[in-house]
């Protein structure tokens, strides 16, 4: 006889109200969970859609995604002249809000060398790859851009020529592929009045030192302007049967840089922009398992002191306490098994909904059914320590 | 033959000064289909006496003897003995405000008992429809409690009193909470069943006008037991 059934019955109400509440704690773990997966995915998305064999940056910097690191753009000539290098191609990735479709957007930027350097989008979904020096782009298709709509960046504007769907940068926001000279213009480009003023400052820095006169001042203000030929990052690819450490080391030794592989690379990330992430939602996740079994278990306590006269009376007609265990554990796990289930449903049909992306795994679905099933095993010990405290003298008398 | 007998029962409550004496060498014996009525005023010691019939309450001395087999002597139950299934096997339970389960129906309370005992299926089914057909409520047989009267709620109290043919039936005030028409009827029943089921009936109770045509009557006053018919 289904004790834990006909008495859920006669509350269903209450019952379902609470398989919608855990539920929704439950959806909310989920999605945690699938959060934390589609931000380690998008992390590292853009390090191994590129893949190149080394990654050289500035020395001491783990850039370029986890750290800022700038380096002049020639050095990836220095680079190419080491032996056991096949190819090094200039790499900058930055971050910027622009207007997009008269929208307030954030983005980054990837600048590659187009002409058959590294760093590209690895798979157009539709359109094609950049084919021009100039004023082409590649975006990915989240950033709400169509082929053939032409995007004002800086003092130009581009044409969209191709769309990706994986290229996502860090933080999960879009990316747009420009080539190398066009990247760095929107990165350092002025304006007029900008330029105007700037020189103009350098022009009385230099006629205050006593020694130049102003037409010698006047000769030397082109050296002095800011140098836009800035990268952020060499890629590099080895020759067949290259030792990528040596190569590694000769590149640290002789150039001072730092150099990582993919593997390091994709080591750096996790353990510096996205560990903290990932306690803050493992901590999140936690708290609210530990929510839902507390309120398991007092609705099951609930459950369990409004039926104290009946237990007393099943103890009083002999009914042994596995009788009694069994409805009060049975009510305890058909509540966690519902609400997960809820939540599982829930999510899996709203996760597209997410403005991040949430990645479900299977197997996180797994640990979290079997942490709710023990929770629930825990959330039913406090109604389960009355049922059976409960004195079958209790029966008799009046109410 | 004696399915309850009770010798120098005593049961002393807290100690030093502050020792309360529930009952104090109360002795017993009753036979198969004996319907038997406990009297006496509130505090009388009529809970305490049917607590210890019931083997629920472990008293402080004495000897219980409960359908041949010695469950309690001196000062502790007796080793081996399975107390809670004796109470579902060989007892029956009637409460003064009727206790039924509320999420379970008519039927359903009936067939707790029986299933406690491992009694299923059809032939469970069918002693249930038995039981609640000579309680007359077979028609109320799929209501829940909160939806039947008073008394009809005893009668199905009294239905799952009955399920496993108990050799002793303890009422706890089965009267208290109905009107006295209907407290007479439940009386009837009570003692139609002690002598068709031969199942030995003690009643307790404090209102002298529901024993009439009982076997015997003891009376309980300041833990001390007479027998007055």
């Amino acid at each position: 006889m289904d004790l834990a059934v006909y008495d859920l019955k006669l509350h269903k109400g209450r019952f379902i109200a609470t398989i919608i509440g855990v539920g929704l704690l439950f959806t909310i773990v989920l999605a945690m969970n699938g959060l934390y997966r589609g931000n380690i995915h998008e992390g590292l998305a853009t390090i191994q859609a590129t893949n190149p064999d080394l990654w050289v940056v500035e020395r001491y910097r783990g850039g370029p995604f986890n750290e800022t690191s700038t380096m002049p753009e020639f050095y990836h000539y220095s680079i190419k002249a080491v032996p056991g290098v096949e190819q090094a191609s200039p790499f900058i990735f930055y971050t910027v809000e622009r207007q997009i479709r008269d929208q307030s957007r954030h983005f980054s930027i990837i600048g590659y060398e187009v002409f058959g350097g590294l760093g590209g989008p690895q798979k157009i979904h539709a359109g094609r790859n950049i084919q021009q020096a100039h004023y082409e782009m590649v975006a990915q298709e989240k950033l709400g851009v169509r082929l053939g709509d032409k995007v004002p960046l800086g003092l130009h504007t581009y044409t969209v020529v191709g769309l990706t769907r994986e290229a996502v940068s860090p933080d999960g926001e879009p990316i747009v592929y420009l080539s190398l000279p066009d990247a760095q213009e929107v990165l350092f480009q002025k304006d007029n009045e900008e330029l105007r003023n700037q020189r103009e400052r350098l022009s009385r820095s230099l006629t205050r030192q006593s020694s130049l006169t102003p037409q010698t001042a006047e000769k030397l203000l082109p050296g002095l302007q800011p140098d836009t030929h800035i990268i952020n990052a060499v890629l590099v690819r080895l020759r067949p049967g290259a030792d990528r450490a040596e190569v590694a080391r000769m590149i640290k030794k002789w150039l001072f840089f730092s150099v990582y592989t993919t593997e390091e690379e994709t080591q750096l990330m996790l353990k510096g922009r996205l560990a903290g992430m990932t306690k803050q939602l493992l901590l999140f996740r936690t708290l609210l398992l530990i929510v839902s079994v507390v309120i398991i278990s007092l609705v099951i306590y609930t459950f369990t002191m409004e039926k104290i006269r009946s237990i007393a009376v099943m103890k009083l007609i002999g009914a042994p306490n596995w009788v009694i265990v069994r409805m009060v554990m049975e009510q305890s796990m058909l509540l966690t098994v519902s609400a997960f289930l809820f939540g599982l449903i829930l999510i899996h049909n709203t996760y597209h909904l997410f403005p991040k992306t949430i990645l479900l795994v299977p197997g996180d679905d797994l640990v979290v059914f079997i942490v709710a099933v023990i929770g629930g095993i825990l959330a039913s010990i406090l109604g389960l320590s009355q049922a059976l405290k409960t004195q079958p003298a209790m029966a008799l008398g009046g109410q | 033959m004696e399915v309850l007998k009770i010798e120098g029962l005593t049961k002393i409550f807290g100690s030093g000064r502050l020792e309360v004496r529930a009952l104090e060498d109360v002795s017993l014996s009753v036979a198969a289909g004996d319907l038997v009525a406990l009297l006496g005023p509130s505090g009388s010691g009529k809970t305490t006496m049917l607590l210890c019939s019931s083997l629920i309450l472990e008293p402080t001395q004495g000897k219980i003897v409960f359908d041949g087999q010695t469950i309690f002597q001196k000062n502790g139950w007796s080793g081996g003995v399975d107390i809670r299934r004796l109470r579902r096997e060989k007892m029956g339970f009637i409460f003064q405000s009727h206790n039924l389960i509320p999420f379970l129906t008519a039927r359903q309370n009936v067939l707790f008992p029986l299933s406690l005992v491992g009694l299923k299926g059809e032939t469970a089914q069918h002693r249930v429809m038995e039981l609640l057909d000579y309680m007359e409520i077979a028609d109320r047989a799929d209501y829940l409690p909160p939806l039947l009267s008073g008394g009809e709620q005893q009668r199905v109290a009294i239905a799952r009193a009955l399920a496993n043919n108990p050799r002793l039936i303890l009422a706890d005030e089965p009267t208290a909470s109905l009107d006295t028409g209907r407290g007479k009827k439940v009386m009837e029943l009570l003692k139609k069943i002690a002598k068709e089921n031969q199942s030995t009936v003690i009643v307790v109770t404090h209102d002298v006008r529901m024993i009439e045509g009982f076997d015997y009557v003891y009376h309980l006053k300041d833990g001390r037991l007479n027998q007055t018919h």
